[in-house]
């Protein structure tokens, strides 16, 4: 039996056949590929399912996804100084005032989106693109609990002592904080009136926990009452939960979810591709259903029975808050709520 | 003329030497650099941010709080696992190795997991209030979950391998006929705890020690998870800044800071073994 022998220069030329075949034959598979900051969980599982398949049969474009909170995203983007880890952001208002501030997005163009035409008025402007939007409220587990009608039920019995509560590191909480302070005389700008209430209440509230665990610590029964957004809702509904969503007297508030081309990328083409997928009529139609309960954005999306309004319009009277107003305060709110709240 | 060097000890601990240079000492530099920035846009130079933290009380108390839930931790961990060591010490072989097991179970899942079990443990309908409701020894479920005796009882059995393994690894090489010796020379078995098997095991319990200290202060995920909003330790003063309000001089600031208590406490720990092992001896 022989062995066959490989001179040295027939390995190298066997071996640089094979990498020039490789790097031709790369194009042929897909047209390229993005890479995607998204958040952790629900998203990160809903996108898989549904978004990586459209992109790659519309587009022939591979997503690759990071997961990464919003405030994550603008940190490691701002830490990168230019060569950002990722090609698109996903983001909530603040972090994205914060990225405009900082200079972390590309300047965006919305006619690059085919789609762009089937979404309400004001979704998109020079920074990004709006893919979904939030409704935050009250979230209340009708076994135990009466029917709350307002934000200041909250900070009434019985539903008080039964209340879990986070402080102003997500938007969700900070939107909630800001909407029980105006109900006591407060305003965007102005939260001291929730921290004097807050304060006369404090030992009695069941739970002051971490954003992540809130969802946990409500399963658990450590509380039966927390501010919430309809996802949040939702998805614990499919788990069984006995969890209902309330719009307090005074409005849900709505904050959207947007998307922005990293600054230096080089796949913005692709990116805006991405984008285009993500509002897509029957993407956004799938990311509505069970498990995902998106609040889509997309004119053709026939609205879900179980979301908190009949059209997309209806939107336009939910609470909003400008955040470039409430950014600059954040910090000390966030200081002052630690001080308050800590034992 | 050559001279031919032979490989001497340092040059082999050269690659780890420089891996710590690399992604230690740059970012320990880099971390003091930037706290020394008076503005959020790392602009202009100053010591504001230092002087802003250390004046004010809130900082000393979230310090104070740190350091306490480090020392009770290590206590209870102490406390519940010496005898767990001297169970090891005497058991057999086929023991030993199954209590080393176990010892080692914990750290092959992962943290973030063992902290969401403790919600579920501690919580208001959790194992501890259920069971305790069920014996009539509590009239209405016990708050555990964001106090901080539930944070050290949770911190304990997430620490406890740290303890454990240096304790267990001096204990499997302490010469048992001392101890035979102790007895056959007439002393209690107590007293052959207190003066040979302790004094003999303390370089274990304090290298344990230590490493429980320094892990359960900067334990971010098991103090917020557990601990909530309510307790404030100085790893979530360094999240807020660093990744919620984009403060980095001030992160730097409660981060060194953190550092700094973090090895003073190691030390006293040290301090106190040397002491100790002198008084033992």
């Amino acid at each position: 039996m022989t062995h066959a022998r490989f001179t040295r220069r027939q390995f190298l030329a066997a071996a640089a056949a094979t990498a020039g075949a490789l790097a031709i034959g790369r194009p042929a598979r897909a047209k390229g590929s993005v890479t995607a900051a998204m958040y952790p969980g629900t998203w990160e599982e809903a996108f898989r399912a549904h978004v990586v398949p459209a992109l790659k049969s519309a587009h022939d474009v591979d997503l690759e996804m990071t997961p990464l909170f919003a405030v994550d995203q603008i940190a490691k983007a701002q830490a990168a100084r230019g060569a950002p880890p990722f090609d698109a952001f996903v983001l909530d208002p603040g972090p994205r005032v914060t990225g405009i501030d900082r200079g972390l997005f590309e300047k965006f163009e919305a006619r690059r989106l085919k789609n762009v035409g089937r979404l309400p008025a004001g979704m998109v402007d020079d920074w990004g693109v709006t893919v979904a939007a939030q409704v935050v409220g009250i979230g209340y587990n009708p076994k135990k609990l009466p029917r709350p009608k307002s934000w200041t039920d909250l900070l009434k019995d019985p539903w008080v002592s039964r209340l879990g509560m986070t402080g102003f590191q997500t938007t969700y909480g900070t939107v909630s904080i800001i909407e029980i302070a105006k109900q006591f005389g407060g305003s965007e700008t102005n939260v001291e009136p929730f921290f004097v209430e807050i304060k006369k209440v404090l030992s009695k509230v069941a739970a002051i926990g971490a954003p992540a665990s809130m969802p946990a610590l409500f399963q658990q029964g450590q509380c039966d009452i927390t501010y919430t957004n309809t996802q949040t809702v939702a998805t614990l509904r499919g788990r069984d939960v006995d969890i209902e969503f309330v719009k307090p007297e005074s409005g849900a508030v709505a904050f959207f979810t947007t998307m922005h081309v990293a600054k230096g990328s080089r796949e913005g083409e692709n990116a805006y591709k991405y984008f285009d997928t993500v509002i897509s009529a029957p993407v956004q139609s799938a990311l509505m259903q069970p498990p995902n309960n998106f609040i889509p954005v997309n004119r053709d999306v026939k609205l879900a029975a179980a979301l908190p309004m009949a059209s997309l319009d209806e939107m336009a009277k939910f609470v909003r808050h400008d955040w470039s107003k409430i950014n600059p305060l954040r910090a000390a709110w966030i200081e002052r709520f630690n001080k308050e709240v800590a034992k | 003329m050559t001279v031919r060097v032979r490989p001497a000890e340092w040059q082999l601990a050269l690659p780890l030497a420089l891996a710590y240079a690399a992604f230690f000492l740059v970012p320990l530099l880099l971390l003091i650099g930037v706290s020394a920035f008076d503005d959020e846009k790392i602009t202009t130079l100053g010591f504001a941010q230092w002087r802003r933290f250390l004046a004010d009380p809130f900082t000393w108390k979230v310090i104070v709080d740190t350091v306490k839930l480090g020392g009770l931790t290590v206590a209870a961990t102490a406390l519940v696992g010496y005898p767990v060591a001297l169970v090891y010490l005497g058991a057999g072989p086929r023991w030993q190795r199954v209590i080393l097991f176990v010892v080692i179970l914990p750290l092959l899942t992962s943290v973030v997991v063992r902290t969401f079990a403790w919600i579920v443990i501690l919580g208001r309908e959790g194992v501890i209030n259920q069971a305790l409701l069920w014996l009539g020894l509590a009239p209405a479920p016990l708050r555990l979950l964001q106090t901080e005796h539930g944070l050290v009882i949770a911190l304990t059995q997430i620490e406890m391998p740290l303890l454990l393994l240096p304790l267990l690894s001096v204990m499997s090489r302490m010469d048992p006929s001392l101890r035979d010796a102790s007895a056959a020379l007439g002393a209690s078995k107590w007293r052959t705890l207190v003066r040979v098997t302790l004094p003999l095991s303390l370089p274990g319990l304090v290298a344990g020690c230590m490493l429980v200290f320094a892990s359960s202060t900067t334990a971010f995920i098991s103090q917020f998870v557990i601990g909530g909003n309510r307790l404030v330790y100085l790893p979530l003063l360094i999240w807020q800044q660093s990744l919620v309000v984009y403060n980095w001089p001030l992160a730097s600031v409660a981060a060194l800071t953190l550092l700094v208590s973090v090895g003073l406490g190691v030390t006293a720990i040290a301090a106190v073994g040397r002491r100790s092992r002198a008084y033992a001896v």
